[in-house]
């Protein structure tokens, strides 16, 4: 049976599977500082996955997904800390997608039922990281404003086991685990017949209309998904790196989002994830040293990305191999 | 009194706001390029200036270099990258947003993170109306009408506005008329990255000169031109001018500062969405 | 002796290989930052805002710890060990802040932790220290403590080496009314800092009957005050009690002046030090009041050594300023302890800072209280010079308290 499953799996898939597994044996081969670390790069991946469900596969550019991973972490947060009377770990991540999704939908459908588009949409969602980042500031008894919000790693209750998060392995592997989940299920809602009415929208979306889908509907579903997608990757974050602040729903931050993911590959899922984890690493690392240097190359390639490489790394990985197959 | 007061400090407000987005009414409204390095070439006008006056370069003269040097990148940019791309809006969008990361790092790396300022050529109060007006702001107000004035003339009685609002209406019958196309593109980008130059030169002197100080009029630029309407440069630029800028000052007055920023995006979103082709142009 | 954490170019080749093979070359770097490490030297993590808002700040922030450690070092280092610098951008960010701490701590394994520059990140770096038991030292004048900000503030793991506002501000109160009249109209930024700094300035200001007339604070990144100066005009305020930040005490400065209020209305400012004033020009800045727990100006015997020092080391025209100067005096002050301590352990470290002096610092003899790890320093009052050229000429002295008991902490004492 799992044979089975496995023959359904395309080649991304296999990819994938290497790269989780690679994943989890980090801890053993890197210790303490990675281990500690990786989880919050993964849940940076996961605001990709988000971007590139909506841009990649639909074709809608936001500068504004991480306003909805900010959203997602002070959910979280306010769970945690008991100010949301109700719910742990798992209940705010569930609760964070649905806040997601229901902020993205009904701002989606006030937007695009008007037929508010591409470049429009682009400069709407960056004015909404703006009031993401202004609302989080001003609503300091909530936010904790720029002092931003602490989160203390909770003990889950999972009815077979009691799992501590609060030690760096548990957190790892615990956030390893729903960021692959995340990623599989994702995965097949791509390639389920949902999943490609999004990727008509990208190549044609006049002659869907004239087809009689409801675009605007569809639009609004998948940016809802990706709101959704993003807030919970947010709360995860939020989760794992016990602070939360202001800046984590910025343009800033949302417009580095956009380029990872364009240097990553915008139509690749696992592109997006493993682009959102390596630039944020490397980020971290290189900036420590040669903050503008780095930026500016970040920069440089985003722009050569852009003219010669529209699928990012993952498309030239993918177009390699398809002509390298067909050699064969 | 104090209304008085409020309405010539919107009124300043408007006009330096015009003046800030016109360089993108221009490269946005004419030739539909999503130009995201708007902000990034108003503070590359700030720090030209800052360099100019900073090597002995009397205050006018050191504008006219700083909004020249940003007409000068704004060539190279176009001419190297922009051109290829003005039938794919979203790939402009990205490229001139990839331009802004790369100017703003290349000014990190050259100008130096620390804030820089521009003393101001005019300082001292003008008393009218029984208020004192900063003679500099007063001044550059007057000089954003001048600006739109000029840029109005040219678009509606000159030849070369003429050949633009024929590009503008229909890109193919121009160019089978014989208007060399991709020249007047150029020039217009060209011009649109002169004004925006100019505007962050004239507007240094009220600022502290920091590499991101372009970027709070990115967004309010594009609102100002969209909800003017494309096209319209004059009476689109100055009505969407008045609805952002107007709008940031009334709901200061209401809700403090804070909040009013965001309400005035909130605002212009909502109205985004009711008046898609802009509020002028939507009485069509 | 400033060392850096390492990682070569080896990014640049993985990125076009893909994202595993990225992120393969990028873990090397923490064995090269272990296996580089100087056999016995006494690790430091320093977090400076070396870019974003506030780096204007960040140079002097790492200045005053630099020439510390390079006078601890040649005096033979601390019991012979040298003292080593491990540096990290904080990007003006609490979020940078957690991770940098995290890094520093469990990456780089640094013995101590100083730095941070605002309030906010001071308070990313709390839990961190806390959860860690270790030491961080922290330079910045502050709004003080208050248990409800734990673990940002009423840490045992750190010690206040800057002036709170019952130090920075109270000493003045009584002048600045006295002179230049009793409503006072307050705006800041909206952050934690301002808001409590107000809190404690309305305190004193009660005593002698004064009025507020005015209170707003500014989100970051604000260009216009229009409005706010409409609001301050109509007030009718006789003095503007300042605690802006960044770029945006610049702009509102700048427009203040262009306004022409400066002639009616008086600014009394607990933000704009030697940097900022200097980036402000003579004619915007003029007739402003600063007070601070240092000035570069300042007449001590140890003042004149330590500028010495300093322009040896960075040249004639350094600019320093109180923070600095913390983060000069936490140097030395964790030095002194870990050699009465003898060993870095943590808890022994701790007991030998507190009720510890610092008789070199350029201020003059500091001391660090052994209940809640606020620093007792002296506090001035100065006003600047109408066309001033330079840091030489840029404050005039009016009035300076030495030796200024904080108000008791609002923590849950002792720590």
């Amino acid at each position: 049976m799992a044979f089975h499953i496995l023959a359904r799996f395309d080649g991304e898939a296999k990819f994938a599977v290497v790269v989780f597994v690679l994943l989890a044996l980090i801890p053993a081969a890197l210790g303490g500082y990675t281990t500690y670390i990786l989880p919050q790069y993964m849940c940076f991946g996961i605001l990709a996955m988000s971007l590139a469900l909506l841009w990649g596969y639909t074709g809608i550019l936001s500068f504004g997904q991480a306003g909805f991973f900010a959203i997602g972490g002070y959910l979280m947060g306010l769970v945690l800390s008991g100010a949301i009377p109700f719910g742990g770990f798992v209940v705010a991540l569930l609760l964070a997608a649905g806040l997601g999704y229901v902020v993205a939908a009904l701002l989606g459908y006030f937007l695009f039922s008007a037929g508010v588009r591409d470049a429009y949409f682009v400069i709407v969602t960056l004015a909404l990281s703006i009031i993401v980042e202004q609302l989080a500031v001003s609503q300091s008894q909530l936010t904790g404003g720029w002092n931003g919000m602490f989160v203390m790693r909770p003990e889950v209750d999972l009815v077979v086991a009691k799992v501590n998060l609060y030690g760096d392995l548990p957190a790892f592997y615990t956030v390893l685990a729903i960021v692959a989940l995340v990623y599989v299920l994702l995965h097949v809602y791509t390639r389920s017949r949902h999943g490609k009415i999004l990727v008509g929208i990208r190549e044609n979306e006049a002659r869907l209309t004239s087809l009689g889908v409801n675009t605007a509907w569809k639009k609004t579903l998948a940016f809802a998904l990706s709101g959704a997608v993003a807030a919970f990757g947010g709360a995860l974050y939020a989760m794992h790196s016990g602070f939360v602040s202001p800046s984590l729903g910025g343009v800033l931050f949302s417009t580095e989002v956009v380029v990872w993911v364009a240097i990553a590959g915008r139509t690749s899922l696992l592109g997006a994830l493993l682009g959102g984890i390596a630039v944020s690493w490397l980020s971290s690392i290189i900036s420590a040293w040669t903050p503008a240097y780095w930026q500016l190359f970040v920069g440089l390639i985003f722009i050569v990305t852009i003219v010669f490489f529209r699928d990012g790394v993952a498309g030239a990985i993918a177009q390699i191999s398809r002509k390298r197959r067909s050699k064969t | 009194m104090a209304v008085l007061g409020i309405l010539i400090d919107a009124t300043l407000i408007t006009l330096v706001m015009a003046l800030a987005a016109s360089g993108l009414a221009v490269v946005f409204g004419l030739i539909g390029v999503i130009n995201m390095g708007h902000g990034a070439m108003l503070t590359l006008g700030a720090y030209l200036t800052w360099a100019a006056t900073g090597a002995g370069i009397p205050f006018v003269p050191a504008v006219l270099l700083a909004a020249l040097g940003v007409g000068f990148i704004g060539l190279l940019l176009e001419h190297f990258l922009i051109r290829y791309f003005y039938d794919r809006p979203f790939e402009t969008l990205l490229l001139t947003w990839g331009f802004f990361l790369v100017s703003t790092e290349v000014i990190k790396i050259i100008f130096g993170p620390d804030f820089r300022s521009v003393a101001s050529p005019l300082p001292g109060t003008i008393e009218a109306f029984g208020q004192s007006i900063p003679a500099y702001r007063a001044t550059v107000a007057g000089l954003s009408l001048v600006v739109l004035t000029t840029i109005g003339l040219v678009y509606k009685k000159t030849s070369f506005g003429l050949r633009v609002r024929a590009l503008v209406q229909n890109r193919e019958v121009a160019s089978l008329m014989g208007q060399d196309v991709s020249m007047l593109y150029k020039q217009v980008f060209v011009a649109g990255a002169f004004l925006s130059g100019l505007a962050g030169a004239l507007i240094a002197p009220m600022l502290s000169i920091d590499p991101y100080i372009g970027n709070v009029y990115l967004v309010r630029s594009f609102f100002v031109v969209t909800l003017g309407g494309l096209g319209l440069l004059v009476e689109g630029t100055i009505v969407g001018s008045i609805v952002i800028a107007g709008s940031e000052t009334f709901f200061s007055l209401v809700t403090g500062q804070v909040f009013a920023q965001s309400i005035v995006f909130v605002f212009a979103v909502v109205l985004l969405r009711f008046f898609p082709r802009g509020i002028l142009a939507s009485r069509n | 002796m400033t060392k850096i954490s390492d990682s070569t170019g080896i990014g640049r080749r993985g990125f076009l290989k893909g994202g595993t093979a990225l992120g393969a070359a990028a873990l090397v770097s923490p064995w090269l930052a272990n296996s580089a490490k100087a056999a016995d030297a006494i690790r430091v993590g320093v977090i400076s805002p070396l870019t974003g808002a506030w780096t204007v700040y960040g140079q002097a922030h790492m200045a005053g710890f630099e020439l510390a450690v390079d006078e601890i070092n040649a005096a033979g280092g601390i019991d012979g060990r040298p003292m080593e610098i491990v540096v990290a951008d904080s990007k003006t960010e609490p979020r940078i802040v957690v991770e940098q701490a995290n890094r520093l701590l469990r990456q780089d394994r640094v013995d101590f932790l100083a730095g941070t520059f605002s309030s906010a990140e001071r308070n990313a770096a709390g839990p961190v220290v806390a959860q860690a038991n270790k030491l961080m030292f922290y330079p910045t004048f502050y709004e003080g403590q208050s248990q409800e900000f734990h673990p940002g503030v009423c840490n045992k793991n750190m010690f206040m080496i800057g002036p709170e506002p019952s130090q920075q501000v109270w000493p003045h109160v009584e002048y600045m009314v006295k002179n230049y009249g009793k409503k006072f109209f307050l705006i800041g930024s909206d952050y934690a800092w301002p808001r409590e700094t107000n809190k404690m300035f309305k305190e004193k200001f009660a005593e002698y009957d004064g009025e507020v007339v005015g209170e707003v604070y500014i989100p970051f990144n604000t260009p216009e005050y229009k409005s706010v100066l409409r609001d301050i005009r109509n007030s009718g305020a006789d003095v503007v009690f300042h605690s802006l930040t960044g770029s945006d005490t610049v702009n509102f400065r700048r427009q203040f002046h262009a306004a022409g209020m400066n002639k009616d209305i008086v600014i009394w400012t607990v933000d704009d030090e030697e940097v900022v004033t200097s980036g402000l020009g003579p004619e915007a800045s003029a007739g402003t009041y600063v007070s601070f727990d240092y000035f570069m100006s300042i007449n001590t015997d140890n003042n004149k050594v330590f500028l010495d020092k300093l322009f040896k080391k960075f040249g004639n025209d350094t600019l320093m300023n109180t923070v600095g100067v913390g983060m000069y005096n936490s140097a030395h002050l964790l030095a002194q302890a870990i050699s009465a301590a003898g060993s870095t352990d943590t808890d022994k470290v701790r007991d030998a800072v507190r009720g510890s002096s610092f008789d070199m610092a350029p201020q003059g003899s500091i001391t660090v209280q052994a209940a809640d790890h606020q620093a007792i320093l002296p506090s001035y009052l100065m006003k600047v010079r109408e066309d001033w050229t330079s840091v030489n000429d840029m404050f005039e002295q009016i009035q300076f308290q030495d030796k200024v008991t904080p108000a008791p902490a609002r923590c849950d004492l002792p720590l």
